[in-house]
C-alpha cells in the first residue's frame, strides 16, 4: 500500500475550503473548552455532536470537525493546569505538578509555550504513528470473522478495567450496566421490544448522544455546583510565550520519550490519554529526575506529560478507526458519531472510504499546526478565560446541551432522558464508580451481540465457536492476563499504601 | 491513576452508599433476568432475544453481590445545602424541559437561565443581567447564526 499517495489524496480532502474551516474552528472551540476547568474533551465532544448533527455536515466534515476539538482540548487542558493548579482535563492533571511551581516562578509563560511545543510533538508523533500503523492493523484484522469481533469487545472491556485503576469490581458493574442499557429497545434480529414498558420513545433504545451529554456535561455541572466559586480568582503574570520555545529545545530527549511512551499507552485500548500523560511523567522522573528538581518547577515535568497526553490522544485513533473498538471515552464518542452516520468503522473503512481516512489524517496534520500557532503566540487571551466566572460559563454549558439534545428529535423526553443520566453519572462518579465503561457497554451492546448472534448462527448454536480459531483464543489470553496485570497492580498499591 | 493522585480527604468510606448501589443494582439485574422470560420468539435463531440480556444480568448480579459483601471508598457525599441547590436546579431544567415548547424558547430560557446563573453563585443583580444577556445571545447564536429551528413563542412568528 502506498501510504504516500493516500496521503496525497488525503490533503487534497482536508484542504477543502470548507475541512480546512471547520478544522480550524474545532481547534479554536477546542483550545476553549480545554482550558476551562472541568470541561475536558470527552465533555467538549460531546457538546458538539449535536451540534454538528444540526449543521448536516458530511461525515468526514464532521469528523474533522470533532476530532479538532478533541486535539484542541488535549491542547488547552494544560493551560488552566499551569495558571490555576487547576488541571483543565483529567490528562492534563500531571502538568499541574510542575507548571504551577514554574507559573509561581514567574515562568508562566515559558511554561505555556514549552508544553505547546511539547503538545505539538506528542500529537505529531501519534499522527504519523496513525499513518503508519492503522493500515497494518487492518490487514491483520481484514481476516475477523463475528467470534473474533466478539472477543475484540470482550478485550476492549477487560482492558477498561485493567487499566483504569480505580476498583476491578466497579468498572465490570459499569461495563455490564451500559451493555443491560443498550439492549434496551427493539430487538434488531427478531423485532421484539426489550424493557421498553411500552414507551414508544424507547423503541429505538435509549439514543446514545442524549445519554453521553447527561452522563458528561449534566454531572459536571452537579458537581460543580458542590463548591461555588463565585468570586474571581488571582491572576498570575504570565510573561511571553516565546522563551519556552528555546526551552522546548532543552527538553527534546525528554519530549521524544514522553511522545512514544504515552503512543503506546494510547494504542491499548482501554487506557487513554490519562495514562499516557501518568506514564511519561513518572518514567522521566525516574530517568532524569534523581535531582530532585521534579516538582519544583523542572521544566521537563511539563514536557513530558504534556508530549505523553498528546501522543496518547492520536494513538487512541487508531484502534477506533481499524477496529471500531475505542480506546478511550472520547474515542468511544467519536464511534458513536460515526455508527449514527451508518458508517462502520473496522477494516472496510479503510477499504471503502480511504479518502475519509486520510482526509482525517491529513485534517489532524493541518490542526496540530493550527493549534502550534493559537498556543504560542496567542495563548494568553485564552488564559484569559479562564477569568469568566463559574456562574456565566455552567449555565452557558447546560444551555449548549440542552439545545442540542432537544434539536436531536425535538422531544422533550430526550430532555428529562439526559436529566435522568445526569443524575445516573453524577452519582457512579461519586460511588466511584467510572462512566466511561457505561458509555462503551452501551455503545458497543448492540454490535457485540450482533457478531455474538451471527457467530451462533453459523455455528449453529455451538458455542464453541467463540473459542474455536487461534486468533480469537489469543485475544481472550491477552484480556485475561490485562485483568490479572490490573489485580496485581492494584493489590500492590493497595500494599503500599497500608 | 488520577485515583492514585488524589489525596484521601475526599473520600469516604463507601459501606452505605456503595451498598445502596450494590443492592439497586442487583434489585436491576434480577429484574432484567425476570423480564427476559417474555422475550421468547419462534423465530428459527439458535440465540432468541432474551438470552443475551440473561447473558449480561447474571455477571451484573454476581458483581453487585461482590460489592453490597466488600464495598469500597466513595467520594465525599455533598451536605444537605448542596443537595437543595442540585435538586433545585434539576428542578429548573426540568420545567424548562416541559415549558420549552408550549411557552416557546425565547421566555422559557429567559427565565431559566436567569435562575440558573442565580443558582450556581451570582447575586440576583448580576444574574438578572448576566442572564438575560446569556439567553438572548444564546437565542441568536442558535436561531439566526447556526440556523438551529427552536420553538417559537405563541404567535409570534420571525
Amino acid at each position: 500500500m502506498d501510504i504516500l499517495a493516500f496521503l496525497a489524496q488525503g490533503f487534497a480532502v482536508a484542504l477543502e475550503p470548507q475541512n480546512l474551516f471547520l478544522a480550524f474552528i474545532g481547534c479554536v472551540i477546542g483550545t476553549l473548552i480545554g482550558a476551562l476547568p472541568g470541561l475536558g474533551p470527552v465533555n467538549g465532544v460531546a457538546l458538539m455532536i449535536p451540534l454538528s448533527f444540526n449543521f448536516s455536515l458530511p461525515a468526514t466534515g464532521a469528523l474533522i470537525l470533532l476530532v479538532s476539538v478533541y486535539y484542541g482540548c488535549m491542547y488547552g487542558g494544560r493551560i488552566s493546569s499551569i495558571v490555576l493548579n487547576i488541571p483543565g482535563d483529567e490528562p492534563a492533571m500531571m502538568t499541574t505538578l510542575d507548571g504551577y511551581p514554574m507559573a509561581l516562578q514567574g515562568r508562566g509563560g515559558e511554561a505555556l509555550g514549552l508544553s505547546a511545543v511539547a503538545s505539538f510533538a506528542g500529537a505529531g508523533v501519534a499522527t504519523l504513528g496513525l499513518a503508519l500503523f492503522a493500515p497494518l492493523l487492518v490487514q491483520f484484522a481484514i481476516r475477523f470473522g463475528p467470534a473474533e469481533y466478539f472477543a475484540l469487545f470482550v478485550l476492549a472491556f477487560a482492558t477498561i478495567g485493567g487499566v483504569t485503576g480505580g476498583s476491578l469490581v466497579k468498572s465490570f458493574i459499569a461495563a455490564f450496566l451500559g451493555l443491560l442499557l443498550g439492549s434496551v429497545g427493539i430487538d434488531a434480529v427478531s423485532g421484539v421490544p426489550r424493557y421498553t414498558f411500552g414507551l414508544y420513545e424507547l423503541y429505538d433504545g435509549i439514543d446514545f448522544i442524549v445519554a453521553l451529554v447527561g452522563l458528561f456535561a449534566i454531572s459536571e455541572c452537579l458537581i460543580y455546583l458542590e463548591d461555588i466559586r463565585g468570586t474571581s480568582r488571582p491572576t498570575l503574570r504570565l510573561g511571553s510565550a516565546m522563551p519556552g520555545v528555546r526551552s522546548a529545545g532543552r527538553c527534546a530527549p525528554t519530549i521524544a520519550r514522553g511522545s512514544l511512551i504515552g503512543f503506546v499507552a494510547g494504542v491499548l485500548p482501554g487506557a487513554g490519554a490519562a495514562l499516557g500523560s501518568f506514564l511519561a511523567y513518572m518514567l522521566e522522573k525516574r530517568w532524569v529526575g534523581r535531582d530532585g528538581s521534579f516538582g519544583q518547577g523542572d521544566p521537563r515535568g511539563v514536557a513530558a506529560p504534556e508530549a505523553g497526553n498528546n501522543a496518547a490522544a492520536g494513538g487512541a485513533l487508531i484502534p477506533m478507526l481499524s477496529l471500531g473498538i475505542p480506546g478511550s471515552g472520547t474515542t468511544a464518542i467519536l464511534l458513536a458519531l460515526l455508527l449514527s452516520m451508518n458508517i462502520t468503522p473496522g477494516p472496510l473503512l479503510f477499504e471503502q472510504q480511504p479518502e475519509m481516512v486520510w482526509g482525517l489524517v491529513a485534517a489532524l496534520v493541518i490542526g496540530n499546526f493550527v493549534l502550534l500557532v493559537l498556543n504560542v503566540p496567542l495563548v494568553s487571551l485564552f488564559a484569559r478565560v479562564l477569568l469568566a466566572p463559574g456562574w456565566f460559563l455552567m449555565p452557558l454549558v447546560v444551555m449548549v446541551a440542552f439545545v442540542g439534545v432537544y434539536s436531536l428529535n425535538n422531544s422533550a423526553f430526550d430532555l428529562y432522558m439526559m436529566l435522568g443520566f445526569g443524575v445516573l453519572g453524577y452519582a457512579l462518579r461519586k460511588l466511584e464508580i467510572p462512566t466511561v465503561p457505561v458509555v462503551l457497554g452501551l455503545l458497543l451492546g448492540g454490535q457485540m451481540e450482533f457478531n455474538l448472534r451471527r457467530a451462533m448462527a453459523i455455528s449453529g448454536g455451538d458455542w464453541s465457536i467463540l473459542w474455536s480459531s487461534g486468533i480469537s483464543v489469543g485475544i481472550y489470553l491477552f484480556a485475561v492476563t490485562l485483568i490479572v496485570a490490573g489485580l496485581v497492580y492494584s493489590w500492590r498499591i493497595r500494599g503500599r499504601l497500608a | 491513576m488520577s485515583e492514585l493522585l488524589q489525596d484521601d480527604a475526599g473520600r469516604v468510606p463507601g459501606v452505605i452508599g456503595d451498598r445502596i448501589a450494590g443492592v439497586l443494582l442487583l434489585v436491576l439485574a434480577v429484574g432484567a433476568w425476570w423480564l427476559s422470560h417474555d422475550l421468547e420468539s419462534g423465530f428459527m435463531q439458535p440465540i432468541g432475544p432474551g438470552e443475551y440480556p440473561r447473558l449480561i444480568s447474571l455477571p451484573l448480579a454476581a458483581l453487585s453481590l461482590l460489592l453490597i459483601l466488600r464495598p469500597g471508598v466513595n467520594q465525599r457525599w455533598p451536605g444537605r445545602a448542596v443537595l437543595l441547590r442540585q435538586a433545585l436546579t434539576l428542578l429548573v431544567l426540568a420545567s424548562f424541559a416541559g415549558l420549552v415548547k408550549p411557552l416557546g424558547f425565547l421566555p422559557a430560557s429567559l427565565v431559566a437561565v436567569v435562575l440558573l446563573v442565580r443558582l450556581f453563585g451570582a447575586a440576583w443583580k448580576p444574574a438578572l443581567v448576566s442572564g438575560a444577556v446569556l439567553a438572548l445571545a444564546l437565542y441568536a447564536l442558535f436561531e439566526f447564526a447556526l440556523g438551529i429551528p427552536l420553538p417559537d413563542m405563541p404567535g409570534l412568528d420571525w
